[in-house]
């Protein structure tokens, strides 16, 4: 039996963060698991960061001759603070924060893991390898492909490859912008310079690699990562029409081309259409949105672009978790949070989900009772799953949910760092689902799961969420196993415009959480699509795809160099 | 008031019955709240005014020919023409009587017209001025609420998830009420506006009296994980709605 009274996870963090004191908060001593606490009331002036966003509103006023940022405005003249302005830990690291350094305009960091994403593409080069080869009769060998990378590598950021009396960019502003290649055919890889190599053996386990191989076969694929500045400046729809306009242009240069025969129209549309692997799918109209845009990135991409399972194959909870962390970040405060709604408040809807280590406490407990009822379920194999069934199902997501009801009860200072129903909800039936997913090795079961812990939540707090919080939470277990794209699917292919999942934050973390816990726990290479799991695995990219909490610590501790800054061309402060 | 028969809830801890007796409106009848005060703490108008309205009364009206509308007998508001107000609560976790799903159920079941609305840290109903004070009444006087663990609150609304007060009232950033010599006093409407004196809204509830009057399961008074029947049913809802979206014909 799994010991119920051992540590919790989450006891260092709430320690610190509600009995010691922070900045000047004046908080200090009590136990965690108090149920009564003296508030101070003292306002902003606890806050080390809120005083230097005060100073900084201030000097701007002046400035400009224009009030802004005051804190002193709020609820008539009642500052922020009246309780306790509490720091936080990103979970699994030891990364002390303030709560407004996660925000993502305060977070190079999160802003980086949206470019890095945004400006990313798949194009495949077999097709117009064919197109030079049969059409045109061009020899294609490693030398050649060798050559056209290099030459793209100049004109991808901006740089002239066939035409005179071009502007160019600066290489200052693009050091971000590159192209590389893999494929499943060894002896192609072997051929290719390391320095545009993702060389699939070397990035991940050697099963894992093998399993990739095997899935995309002697195909070979570039991936374009454009500048982040041109990101920022024009849409993730850019992404394909930048990498295939600089290819087009590189192919013409490295194969010798006319710059207007039509072999050069059927590279573009290879590029721009056919052989294109785009992250997010457009969306319909009414979201007027392109493609690679966060509404549009289903949930198995988002399981696939995270890389923790290539660093901590044996740990699929670890996977899981870096995943909520990802997703509620992209899809919570980026997506909802301001592209759907203009909210500045979404950040800790999603904080919760990757702080303070209360979720992650949840998961690794449900780890230890399936391994204890089902046999090591919980342990990455595809053959030691427990069965997708009902009663799996209720079983895991009864035991992880009550478990997570209890410590809030248990732990006043869990119930205070989680304030809120959803962030509540959205933490317990995360654990619930991802549990029964890594149990079970299926998405949607887990995704069951995750229901029944809604249901169990409300039921026992006579509360949940919000109104369309709980909408979503009600009707979803009619969909689960519906498999009509209008009213169900693999929750791998589902994304954040899928009907209901649309309107409301702290679930679609959650979702692609449990996507990644499926496939983690079977020890997939990948959830949805090999490609994109071999093309994040790059550490020239500036996010590590590997490790996203410690990531979003280290933006909010001013320690992450982000990429698209623009210093080189504004005047020096 | 409608006149509705006994709600049922299954369970057979104090929780499950309190949530029966909240649905059922059998609730014991606590304190004294005069209309005065309680007009001065909704903060809708000033005590004794005229309700304003926003359109003329309905006999006055010369309403259109509608099968619905000599169906339905209008409320006392809506007669007489009264504006949509609110009234909205916050109850907190540590074993405040009511809950926001309870709080709608009973205003929901119980009273016609009303319009509730269902969060985490909070509760409002929406009626028209007249019959949402009705409900607010009943919800005041009676042990749907602990003047120490409830608050009205029309904004700013944090508190209902947070440790409570050394003296064991609910947090509130605003500081709306608190305890004065044994009672909980307001000085301020739900909007957090000074009003004109100190209204009495009774004493708080004991930590053995809320624990014995709540709606909410929490580990340390009536665990969930114990009241075998309630779980039993959240399966069964589960069971059946995943069941009935699953018919692949």
């Amino acid at each position: 039996m799994v010991d119920k009274d051992k540590e919790r996870r989450f006891k260092k963090d709430l320690e610190r963060k509600f009995t010691q004191e922070f900045g000047d908060n004046k908080q200090s001593g009590g136990e965690i698991t108090d149920k009564k606490t003296e508030y101070q009331r003292m306002g902003v002036a606890q806050s080390p960061r809120k005083m230097e966003m005060m100073k900084a509103g201030q000097e701007l006023s002046k400035k400009r001759g224009l009030v802004g940022y005051n804190p002193d405005l709020h609820a008539g003249g009642v500052q922020l603070g009246q309780r306790a302005l509490t720091p936080s830990y990103l979970s699994g690291t030891d990364m002390l924060t303030e709560m407004d350094d996660l925000h993502y305009v305060n977070n190079a960091a999160m802003q980086q893991m949206w470019d890095d994403i945004r400006r990313n593409c798949i194009v495949g080069m077999d097709s117009a390898h064919e197109t030079l080869e049969k059409r045109l009769g061009i020899e294609v060998t490693p030398e050649t492909i060798n050559h056209y990378l290099e030459v793209l590598n100049h004109a991808i950021p901006g740089g002239a490859v066939v035409q005179e009396h071009m502007v160019e960019t600066h290489p200052g502003l693009t050091e971000d912008c590159y192209v590389k290649l893999f494929t499943g055919d060894d002896d192609l890889a072997d051929e290719i310079d390391d320095q545009f190599l993702i060389d699939i053996d070397k990035e991940f386990p050697e099963d894992q690699a093998q399993q990739l191989k095997e899935s995309i076969g002697k195909t070979t694929w570039q991936v374009a990562h454009i500048p982040t500045v041109v990101s920022r400046t024009t849409d993730g729809g850019q992404t394909r029409r930048w990498m295939a306009m600089q290819l087009g242009m590189s192919f013409i240069n490295a194969y010798h081309m006319c710059a207007g025969e039509a072999a050069v129209a059927d590279l573009s549309y290879a590029a721009k259409h056919a052989s294109v692997i785009n992250m997010g799918e457009m969306l319909p109209a009414r979201r007027a949105r392109a493609e690679n845009e966060p509404g549009g990135i289903p949930f198995g991409h988002m399981a696939d672009i995270i890389q923790t399972s290539r660093a901590y194959p044996d740990d699929p909870a670890k996977t899981a978790l870096e995943v909520v962390g990802a997703g509620c970040m992209l899809y919570d405060q980026i997506w909802l949070g301001s592209y759907m709604s203009g909210g500045v408040g979404f950040t800790q809807y999603a904080t919760a989900a990757y702080t303070n280590n209360i979720l992650d406490d949840n998961l690794y407990y449900d780890i230890e009772y399936i391994n204890d009822k089902y046999n090591n379920a919980a342990k990455p194999g595809a053959d030691n799953k427990a069965p997708a069934t009902m009663d799996v199902v209720k079983d895991i997501a009864t035991e992880s949910t009550l478990y997570g009801l209890e410590n809030y009860d248990r732990y006043p200072t869990a119930l205070e760092d989680h304030f809120g129903g959803s962030q509540r909800a959205t933490v317990l039936s995360a654990a619930a689902g991802s549990a029964t997913s890594i149990a079970t090795g299926n998405s949607n079961a887990g995704l069951s799961a995750w229901y029944l812990s809604m249901y169990l939540h409300k039921e026992a707090h006579g509360r949940l969420g919000f109104f369309g919080y709980d909408l979503q939470d009600q009707c979803g277990a009619a969909n689960v196993f519906s498999y009509q794209s209008d009213e169900g699917l693999p929750l791998e292919l589902r994304g954040p415009n899928y009907p209901n999942y649309a309107m409301n934050v702290g679930h679609q973390g959650g979702y692609a959480a449990i996507t990644s816990g499926a496939h983690a726990g079977r020890g997939d290479a990948f959830a949805t699509n090999p490609l994109i799991k071999i093309a994040f695995a790059d550490d020239l990219l500036p996010f590590d795809f590997k490790e996203p909490r410690r990531e979003f610590g280290r933006g909010a501790l001013r320690e992450f160099k982000p990429a698209g800054e623009r210093s080189l061309i504004i005047p020096a402060e | 008031m409608a006149e509705i028969e006994k709600q049922y809830y299954p369970g057979k801890t104090s929780v499950a019955n309190n949530r029966s007796k909240h649905m059922s409106n059998d609730l014991e009848k606590l304190r004294e709240i005069s209309d005065e005060d309680l007009t001065l703490i909704l903060g809708h108008r000033s005590p004794g005014s005229d309700y304003p309205s926003t359109h003329p009364p309905l006999e006055e009206m010369g309403e259109p020919e509608c099968s619905i509308r000599e169906i339905v007998e209008p409320t006392e508001g809506a007669k007489a023409g009264d504006r949509i107000r609110y009234a909205q609560w916050v109850d907190s976790m540590y074993n405040a009587p009511a809950t926001p799903y309870f709080r709608t159920y009973h205003s929901a079941i119980n009273f016609r017209a009303v319009d509730p609305g269902t969060l985490s840290g909070r509760q409002l109903v929406e009626a028209r001025e007249r019959d949402m004070e009705k409900i607010t009444k009943v919800q005041l006087e009676t042990e749907m609420t602990c003047p120490g663990l409830a608050g009205l609150r029309g904004a700013t609304v944090h508190g209902h998830s947070l440790r409570l007060q050394e003296d064991g009232v609910m947090f509130d950033m605003l500081d709306r009420r608190r305890l004065e010599n044994g009672t909980i006093v307001m000085d301020k409407d739900q909007q957090a506006r000074p009003i004109d004196k100190k209204v009495d809204l009774g004493k708080p509830m004991s930590e053995d009296e809320a624990a014995k009057r709540t709606t909410i399961y929490r580990a340390d008074n009536v665990p969930f994980r114990e009241d075998d029947e309630v779980v039993e049913w959240v399966h069964r809802i589960w069971e059946q709605r995943t069941e009935y979206g699953f018919q692949p014909k």
